[in-house]
């Protein structure tokens, strides 16, 4: 008998949870500027996630699936891509997608009930929010096959969920990307809890990066809670697929502060000191500790930053609210190119019956 | 002042129960301040404020049960409301199951008996749509097809050699008596004098942009087919008042009287069922009843029991109006003469030809916003490029 | 000209639409350097190589996945699923993907997409590989569903569909691919993608039928003709969106309406085909509306699959039934 194969699963981390370098500092972690770059988004992030709860709870806005935890982790990730790179995300990676041009309103009126959220002024060529589990993997490897194709030097960078690995989808995905050598990244974002189900009964795996290597691809994992450490890790997967090297798995381990959704209650679930202990671990405290430590950061500034960050989102809420109601065109016209004429007569009759009930209101 | 009724507070759910409140009548509250703990079924949530004010009222107490779309809290406003926009929460906006402690009744019928045999007919579809147009009881028809199912055969058997079915769409009798109208600016003036003293009139005016239309359109034809759109959003206008009865007829066929200018005074000819003719068979009939209108060989039957007006002024001039209505129909529309206005499109002007509107109803039996729901609909539907 | 088989018209059209379009990728199983199980794409990675005529792994959903994300960037991918009884882990794709992403994004990305598959039964091919399931995809707004029935149509209508600017199933006959050849000629034209054909003019009867049971209805028609019964025969060739028009007129003419498919009974398209007439031309009927179709109950195995799938006999007379009543 002799061994095949053998594997061994990193973790990588920068910044601890004191929010003192734990590793190798990367070049972009000494500009001050940049990482308060990175802070500023993670803190819009955490203000908006409070914020769009509360237009739920006051009946303003639909369910809504919150971010609170994940900022450094959707940061960092949203840092390390390029802009013209294309990402295929799940539903709550609103730090990436900010990052990358979409906006506050844009995810506003996507969870107020209205696809036209979708319709991306920035990066035009990312795939909208994916709400059947794992589906987004294919469809980035997909892109990144595009850019194979056409010989481009982008990548495609997928999310998914530590419960989306148990899907088939995922699997397949980094399979067909493994074998094709295609310039994707797969995030797993283990934030511990899949809805109701904690990661051990998800899997038997000890890690979900490790499942990786049955695809013949690197999987390592990275604290998801230290943006310098993700950014990092996800600047050498990308270069890597950029290059020609082929894809990788990263598996952030963060942790879920909020609940699954506003529809969802964590309690029903979830141990309490379980999730006092992942507050210790969050992540803005850290980030704002070592910018501080770099003499970049004191009270004064963390104020301003919060009054910028509530004067955005004031503004980005009253932008969705006057939002008028889409008319039932829309749902016709969007079907296909040029709207086949068997379908003309029920676009007459939902405008019809839509006037019957008031036009615009309802 | 403004109230704050509860939302769906998860994704169903009907009630929630307060734990707790954090603000008392009197305080002053910034928006998202949480106000008060609620237990729904599925759990306790923190109900925050949508704006900043002073609480002008709480509507419950600790343990009380408070329905989704229920008032909550009453605040008097401040003007500061830092979302900008009006509290419309009422029952939540996606995902709100509606309930009720409504018992679902039903009672298992048992599969009915076949009908005793021969007691209707059988006959193909076709083949009573013959019959029925060709004035024949297709009780009366002897079938030859299988188990004496009538066929079309049947039907022209029984009618014989010459009979010419009447187009399946004229649903016009052309027989009844001719009766020459000799005084029509007498009846004109009873018919203005009873309008006067029994309707009250309102009349509200729009104007439809019918730049986009296709060039071929027909006026007429379209304003018609716009009315059956206008009455088919708000059916209380095409309908009888009766003011004895303080009664309402609502009709669901849509008979358009269009008012005629002779020589000799107003006359009101009557189209049928606009809402189920096509554009040509609508001009079809307007030339055949114009012309009887003018040779004054329209039959009584032309002449009477319309469900709603339309007087098409603008042909000659004038753009807007105040045209009458009479009893006992509740509406009637005027059109006016089309004219090239500049508007805004987006931020730009351009010159678009638009058709001028009044509309005016019986506000007896006719709510303003009944009417102004019908013209909406009727400019929606005069705006369609065909 | 030359006279070719319908898979041989399949490829001249792949081949063209590779010519003439860069963005045109072709993937599916085994497609490449083996040419398609059927032999549809024989030849075409050798003269485009690699990467415009991909070989896939295995596994229909990360096909429809990856078509969904090459379009997203601009790509025209053009899949094939190797049999259509194997497309249920692509649906995932095609239904919550493909068919709603121009829709969901109001427009932003669209899906240029082709998903070709080999359709029906009669070629005595194991279990699973002889489904007629266009039902599947028909109930799925924003896509189109295509099927030919001739060598000519399958070119025109694939050379459409890759030019269309959004998701076409194209479903292809399996017991017409090498059935008999036609002369079709490789000038690049394509055919409108939603009228049905008319084959075959009649007074009688009305027969709308689609795929291989085209021929069999063409078949039927001639020997009525002895009978002195007239078939109006129409092809759909698009299941989704249907040209009702067409059979609307027909049947107000004939009177009478027959409609012929090798899927099951139960919601099949003929239902859809049906329930229209009911709707929009009951007063022109002069006999119930019938449908001749493949039994509700499992496709069987090749032993049966002939009494399973419409013969010529119960198509001839079915539409006497109808003419009689």
């Amino acid at each position: 008998m002799k061994n095949v194969a053998e594997f061994t699963i990193r973790l990588e981390q920068v910044l601890g949870a004191d929010g003192k370098p734990s590793g190798t500092l990367p070049d972009f972690a000494r500009d001050a500027a940049e990482v308060e770059r990175m802070y500023r988004m993670m803190t819009l992030c955490r203000l908006f996630d409070a914020k769009a709860i509360n237009l739920q709870r006051t009946g303003r806005l639909g369910t809504y699936a919150p971010c609170t935890g994940h900022e450094a982790t959707h940061v960092g990730v949203g840092a390390a891509m390029r802009q013209d790179d294309v990402l295929c995300p799940v539903y709550r990676e609103y730090g990436t997608q900010l990052w990358r041009g979409v906006t506050l309103t844009e995810i506003l009126v996507y969870w107020g009930g209205d696809e036209r959220g979708t319709h991306f002024a920035g990066p035009r060529q990312d795939l909208p929010w994916c709400v059947p589990i794992a589906s987004q993997m294919p469809i980035a490897a997909g892109v990144a096959m595009a850019f194979k194709v056409r010989n481009e030097p982008r990548c495609a960078v997928a999310y998914i969920g530590d419960g989306g690995t148990s899907e088939g989808a995922f699997y397949e995905a980094m399979n067909a990307a493994g074998a094709q050598k295609l310039p994707v990244v797969f995030v797993v974002v283990n934030n511990g809890w899949a809805i109701s189900v904690p990661v051990a009964a998800q899997t038997a795996a000890q890690t979900l990066a490790q499942k990786a290597i049955a695809a013949g691809i690197p999987g390592v994992q990275v604290d998801g809670n230290d943006v310098l450490g993700v950014r990092s890790v996800m600047e050498s997967a990308l270069e890597r697929a950029r290059s020609g090297g082929g894809p990788t798995v990263v598996e952030a381990l963060t942790y879920r502060l909020s609940d699954h959704t506003t529809a969802d209650d964590a309690t029903r679930y979830r141990p309490a000191d379980e999730l006092e202990a992942a507050w210790l671990r969050e992540p803005l405290l850290r980030t704002r500790r070592y910018l501080e430590s770099m003499g970049n950061w004191d009270e004064a500034r963390e104020k301003s930053l919060r009054e910028d960050c509530a004067a955005q989102i004031e503004s980005a809420v009253r932008a969705y609210q006057t939002t008028p109601k889409d008319s039932t065109d829309a749902m016709f016209d969007h079907l296909f190119a040029t709207l086949p004429e068997a379908l003309e007569e029920q676009k007459d009759a939902a405008r019809r019956w839509s006037s019957v009930n008031g036009g615009v209101g309802h | 002042m403004s109230r704050f009724n509860l939302p769906d507070l998860g994704e169903g759910l009907h009630e929630a129960e307060i734990v707790r409140w954090h603000v008392a009548v009197g305080d002053r509250v910034d928006v998202d301040q949480p106000m008060v703990a609620m237990e729904t079924a599925k759990a306790v949530v923190e109900v925050p404020s949508p704006v900043a004010g002073v609480i002008a009222a709480l509507h419950g107490k600790p343990g009380d049960t408070v329905a989704t779309g229920g008032p909550l809290v009453d605040f008097r406003e401040d003007g500061t409301a830092a979302t900008g926009a009006p509290v419309t929460a009422s029952g939540g906006v996606v995902g709100h199951m509606p309930t009720s402690d409504e018992e679902f009744q039903e009672v298992a019928l048992p599969r009915a008996a076949a009908g005793a045999p021969g007691t209707r007919r059988r006959a193909l579809p076709a083949a009573r749509d013959l019959a029925r147009r060709l004035g024949l009881d297709i009780e009366g028809i002897r079938g030859s097809g299988r188990d004496g199912l009538v066929t079309v055969d049947d039907v022209k058997a029984m009618a014989g050699p010459a009979a010419q079915p009447p187009s399946r769409t004229a649903s016009i009798e052309s027989t009844g008596e001719i009766e020459v109208l000799r005084s029509l600016r007498r009846a004109m003036a009873q018919s203005m004098s009873l309008a006067r003293d029994n309707v009250m009139e309102c009349t509200v005016c729009d104007d439809a942009d019918i730049e986009h239309w296709e060039t071929g359109n027909d006026y007429t034809a379209r304003l018609l087919r716009a009315i059956a759109a206008g009455c088919s959003a708000e059916p209380g206008l095409n309908a009888w008042f009766d003011a004895t009865s303080q009664g309402r007829r609502l009709f669901h066929k849509i008979d358009v009287g269009i008012a005629v200018d002779t020589p000799d005074g107003l006359l009101v000819p009557v189209i049928r069922d606009v809402g189920n003719r096509s554009a040509a068979e609508l001009r079809e009939d307007i030339n055949r009843l114009k012309i009887g209108a003018r040779d004054r060989t329209l039959p009584a039957s032309d002449l009477r029991d319309f469900t709603f007006m339309l007087s098409n002024f603008g042909v000659m001039a004038g753009r807007y109006a105040t045209p009458v209505v009479v009893p006992p129909a509740v509406a009637i529309l005027g059109a006016g003469k089309v004219s090239r206005d500049v508007v805004a499109v987006g931020d730009r002007m351009e010159i678009h030809r638009r058709m001028p509107l009044s509309l005016t109803f019986d506000h007896r039996c006719v709510t303003g916003g009944e009417a102004v729901r019908l013209l909406g609909a009727v400019i929606r539907d005069l705006e369609l490029r065909n | 000209m030359a006279k070719v088989t319908l898979v041989e018209a399949v490829n001249m059209a792949l081949a063209r639409a590779l010519e003439q379009d860069q963005d045109v990728v072709l993937l599916g199983e085994d497609i490449g350097r083996n040419g398609g199980v059927f032999r549809a794409t024989v030849g075409l990675q050798e003269r485009f190589g690699p990467l415009r005529v991909q070989d896939s792994t295995l596994a229909e959903g990360v096909i429809a996945g990856m078509a969904v994300g090459m379009a997203s960037q601009g790509l025209k991918p053009v899949a094939e699923i190797q049999f259509m009884g194997f497309i249920y882990p692509a649906l995932d794709q095609i239904a919550n993907h493909m068919a709603r992403m121009r829709n969901r994004t109001r427009g932003r990305l669209t899906m240029p997409i082709v998903v070709r598959m080999p359709h029906g039964g009669g070629i005595h091919a194991p279990e699973h590989h002889s489904e007629s399931l266009e039902t599947l995809l028909c109930h799925h707004a924003g896509l189109r569903v295509i099927c030919p029935s001739s060598p000519a149509r399958a070119y025109g209508l694939l050379l459409a569909a890759i030019r269309d600017p959004d998701p076409v199933m194209f479903l292809e006959p399996t017991r017409l691919y090498r059935m008999s050849k036609q002369e079709v000629l490789d000038d690049g034209l394509a055919l409108p993608l939603d009228r049905a054909f008319r084959l075959r003019e009649g007074e009688d009867v009305t027969v709308v039928t689609w795929g291989a049971m085209t021929h069999d209805v063409l078949r039927a028609a001639e020997q009525l003709s002895l009978e002195k019964i007239g078939c109006d025969v129409i092809d759909l060739a698009s299941l989704s969106p249907i040209d009702h028009d067409t059979v609307l007129d027909s049947v107000a003419r004939t009177g009478r309406l027959v409609i012929v498919h090798e899927a099951a009974r139960h919601c099949g398209v003929g239902a859809e085909v049906a329930a229209t007439v009911a709707e929009r031309g009951l007063h022109d009927l002069l006999a119930p509306i019938r449908r001749i179709t493949g039994y509700d109950t499992v496709m069987p195995y090749f032993k049966l699959e002939h009494d399973y799938i419409p013969s010529v006999a119960r198509i001839v007379d079915g539409v006497r039934e109808a003419v009689r009543t």
